[in-house]
């Protein structure tokens, strides 16, 4: 029989199994945080967050009653950015259940939803990709199939899943999850409570916090050596603090939440604000923490208080990257332009150098690209022909590692070698065979003004005139940019037979002159199937690789 | 012998045809639009061409989004069928992408405490799509030779992991996305001119096991693949699956059929439910053929060899 109701006893053991399912894999998610933001240990977090919430409540068998206690506790021992935000939505959930001494359907689908709203609110500026979206979702997402005859833990199952394809786009949200790999780690922490609930309503009940293995606990502290008098000081400090505000004569009484973020939010930045009555929460990332120490005596005095150099968190993090397991095989490549070096990092490419107009990448560069990278095996595409003796170099001076030129020539060689490419795969040798036959065959044409008068063979042209090479050799000469990238296209012996273009937008080139080329190329070569990349390369307009 | 039915979820891609032809009902799952408005999943191009649906699609990747037919919904459809005694195999679309099994699955245990004396078996396909409906007509096909419905469900179990997908997936950002690619992350971008070749896992998850360098190459790339994996082909049914992709999915059954002769070779659309997960564009065989080997290295292999022969 599905289970349509639940009392505040049952949920309080539905917690304790969340937060035994949470402590089992709290290392993990703690290993999700993302470099370099080095902001703590979220699975941590969201643990003594919870664990704080169920020692204080009082047990009782009226659900809106314990869910009142719990989230008083929960708000006071919030730690960390994701530990705040977890209060905060059981602080809505409690709010929204206040009332109900039993748990349906309805009750849990609305708190869920004031659970979601809550924490929204208690956010300065919501970012998504984060717990705050994966909560909204899972329950937005499935809220039209709850009825009143479904079963708790079925609306749970639905949320759970719900939650977890959210979780699976955070890294399309956000951009810096997606360059780490990884998926957000309190949005994580959090379906992993859930899902601890939903097992407890299902029978299988995790063994108790305290008979668990030691959990792997708040690490016993930062290296301190990893912070001395050379290290660089960027990070500043995370700082966080309940706040109590008092009545007292000599503190100012005309305490207002919003005036005080707002001084907060010129002195730091990622913070969360949280009021509960006369107490304070605050969670902040600053250079400055005298100031803000100041300002808030103003109004109160400090119940707790936590500051850590988060400088020495970074530098910890940086020491256990290296200690990380190599990958087989990394990719450096070299590109020119913004959009260049986006699509070849989404491509896979492990570091990207830009080597500028000129595209004059130096052996040292690559030499130190290549030490800096966790892996066996390097391979290098220089993307242009004039880079490839410096890469060429530069892998006969490394020892210790096996390094790969792969002699593209051009952006367009580069582009389908990389996109030839299998990342994930584990086969060295296949990968690197895969980078050499996707450059093999791939006729590059670049267009461009030419700054000088130049002849070659039978061709000539002026300062000013546009040109396109062919693999890098003069082939089109014209007055109109977009002929010539047709000619030079025409010019290409089986272009009949070729079946993809890729076209790489300029630095500088108007949008508006793709849009033109694209419906002139379509016209004139209808089998060829185009794309256009916003390439960003300084000196050619366009760059076009065709196969 | 009475016969039993066989429940497939929306997720099988089989058009209204098939399921009549094979006698084999689907239980559709529901799907969002752009306008945050549900309706249930389709089989039919009604509302949308397929072409209109596609190219919205196209334009608002997240807009839409699909969920399986809940516990109470498989419930619900269950009791249907077994309250007169008649016995039910329901088939899902993979575990691995979507929690339909688990859904079925629960749905069954609170069917069986009403009917204790009900028969239901429930198979993980681990598959999507035509590959899914294609093993949904074998098992029908198991039926109408006499099979008993425990035969069948063992004999899906024994075999579904030779059912095979070869083709391509020239736009992963939208398997990436949604979560139903092995390794999701290394996928993101476009992939203009190369055509990444799609195999399922162990687990029913779509996994790259090779790239192409355009369709000449991808072609002969799978035609040889095909080769390789499927067995006797020419008595079997063979689905190539298209999500937009029409003309490189006739010429892929033409050389199909030039060098296989499949008994029977069909070009099926693949409808919303498993078209706004995977996205404009996949092109894909599916047949029965050798058991795919647990970390797919045999199938990689195969990949690099005919690629080394291009």
């Amino acid at each position: 029989m599905a289970i349509k109701r639940i009392n505040g006893v049952q949920l309080e053991q539905m917690l304790r199994n969340g937060l035994a399912n949470l402590r089992l894999q709290e290392a993990e998610i703690n290993q999700l945080n993302v470099f370099p933001v080095p902001d703590g240990d979220t699975g941590t977090n969201l643990r003594m967050t919870l664990e704080h919430g169920l020692q204080s409540a009082r047990s009782s068998t009226n659900a809106g009653e314990y869910l009142n206690s719990l989230s008083a506790g929960m708000l006071l021992g919030a730690r960390g950015n994701s530990g705040v935000i977890l209060s905060q939505f059981f602080y809505g959930f409690a709010q929204e259940l206040a009332k109900d001494s039993l748990i349906g359907p309805g009750e849990l689908r609305s708190g869920l939803i004031r659970g979601y709203r809550t924490a929204y609110e208690a956010v300065i500026r919501p970012v998504e990709g984060t717990v705050l979206t994966v909560a909204r979702e899972g329950i937005e997402h499935i809220r039209g199939q709850i009825t009143r005859s479904s079963g708790i833990d079925v609306i749970l199952s639905m949320y759970i899943a719900e939650m977890h394809k959210s979780l699976a786009q955070t890294p399309e949200l956000l951009a810096v999850l997606k360059e780490s790999g990884v998926v957000d780690s309190g949005a994580a922490g959090f379906i992993l409570i859930f899902e601890g609930m939903l097992k407890q309503l299902r029978g299988e009940q995790l063994e108790s916090a305290e008979a668990l293995p030691a959990a792997p606990a708040a690490p016993e502290g930062p290296d301190l050596s990893l912070f001395d008098e050379n290290s660089a000081f960027v990070d500043g400090y995370c700082m966080e603090f309940i706040l109590q505000l008092m009545n007292q004569k000599g503190y100012d009484r005309r305490f207002r939440l919003q005036d005080y973020i707002r001084a907060l939010e010129r002195l730091g930045e990622s913070i969360v604000c949280v009021q509960n009555e006369k107490r304070v929460k605050v969670h902040i990332h600053t250079k400055k923490p005298a100031i803000i120490i100041q300002y808030s005596q103003k109004y109160g005095e400090f119940l707790t208080f936590k500051l850590e150099n988060m400088q020495l968190q970074h530098n910890e993090r940086d020491r256990s990257l290296r200690t990380e397991k190599p990958k087989p095989l990394a990719v450096v490549a070299v590109v020119n332009g913004f959009g260049m070096r986006k699509l070849f990092e989404s491509l896979g490419a492990d570091f990207v150098i830009d080597g500028g107009a000129t595209m004059n990448t130096s052996s040292q560069e690559f030499v130190e690209a290549i030490e800096g990278l966790n892996a066996d095996a390097v391979a290098i595409l220089p993307n242009h022909k004039n880079v490839i003796p410096a890469a060429e170099q530069a892998a006969s001076l490394i020892s210790g590692k096996r390094v790969a030129v792969i002699p593209t020539k051009s952006f367009a060689e580069g582009y389908f070698s990389i996109a030839m490419d299998i990342p994930d795969s584990t086969d060295t040798e296949n990968r690197l065979n895969q980078l050499r036959r996707g450059r093999e065959d791939v006729i590059t044409l670049s267009e461009t003004t030419a700054s000088r008068d130049f002849s070659w063979h039978e061709l000539t042209c002026r300062k000013g005139e546009e040109i396109a090479l062919r693999n890098g050799e003069l082939c089109c000469v014209g007055t109109d940019w977009r002929s010539v990238v047709v000619d030079a296209l025409a010019l290409i012996e089986d272009i009949d037979d070729k079946e993809t273009c890729v076209v790489f937008r300029g630095l500088n080139v108007p949008e508006a002159d793709e849009e033109a080329l694209a419906e002139t190329l379509a016209e004139r070569f209808p089998l060829l199937e185009l794309s256009f990349v916003d390439g960003g390369q300084e000196i050619y307009h366009w760059v076009l690789g065709v196969l | 012998m009475k016969k039993f039915v066989i429940l497939a979820d929306g997720t099988c891609d089989l058009s209204e045809a098939f399921q009549t032809q094979y006698d084999v009902r689907v239980l559709p799952g529901h799907i969002t639009l752009p306008d945050k408005t549900e309706i249930p999943a389709f089989l039919k191009w009604e509302i949308y061409t397929k072409d209109g649906f596609y190219a919205d699609l196209k334009k608002d990747p997240n807009g839409f989004t699909t969920a399986p037919p809940n516990t109470a919904e498989f419930a619900n459809a269950m009791e249907e069928i077994v309250r007169d005694g008649t016995e039910l195999l329901v088939m899902t679309i993979s575990g691995g992408i979507s929690g339909a099994y688990q859904f079925a699955y629960t749905a069954r245990k609170q069917v069986l405490e009403k009917y204790p004396a009900a028969k239901i078996c429930c198979v993980d396909s681990l598959r999507f799509g035509p590959g899914f409906g294609l093993m949904a007509i074998w098992a029908a096909k198991l039926r109408d030779e006499g099979k008993s419905m425990e035969e069948v469900a063992a004999w899906l179990e024994e075999n579904k992991n030779r059912f095979h997908q070869a083709g391509w997936l020239d736009d992963l950002s939208f398997v990436a996305k949604k979560g139903r690619l092995t390794n999701a992350k290394a996928f993101f971008g476009t992939l203009a001119g190369v055509k990444p070749i799609g195999e399922f896992d162990y687990n029913g998850l779509t996994t790259v096991i090779g790239k192409a360098k355009g369709a000449k190459q991808a072609y002969e790339v799978l035609l040889s693949y095909i080769e390789q994996t499927g067995e006797k082909l020419s008595e079997q049914i063979v689905f190539i699956a298209q999500t937009n992709r029409l003309p490189q999915a006739e010429k892929f059954r033409d050389l199909i059929r030039e060098r296989f002769h499949p008994k029977e070779i069909y070009i099926n659309d693949v409808f919303p439910s498993c078209g706004i997960n995977i996205g404009p564009g996949l092109m894909a065989a599916y047949y029965m053929g050798k058991p795919i080997s647990r970390d797919l290295s045999e199938e990689k292999a195969i990949i690099e060899q005919a690629l080394s022969k291009g």
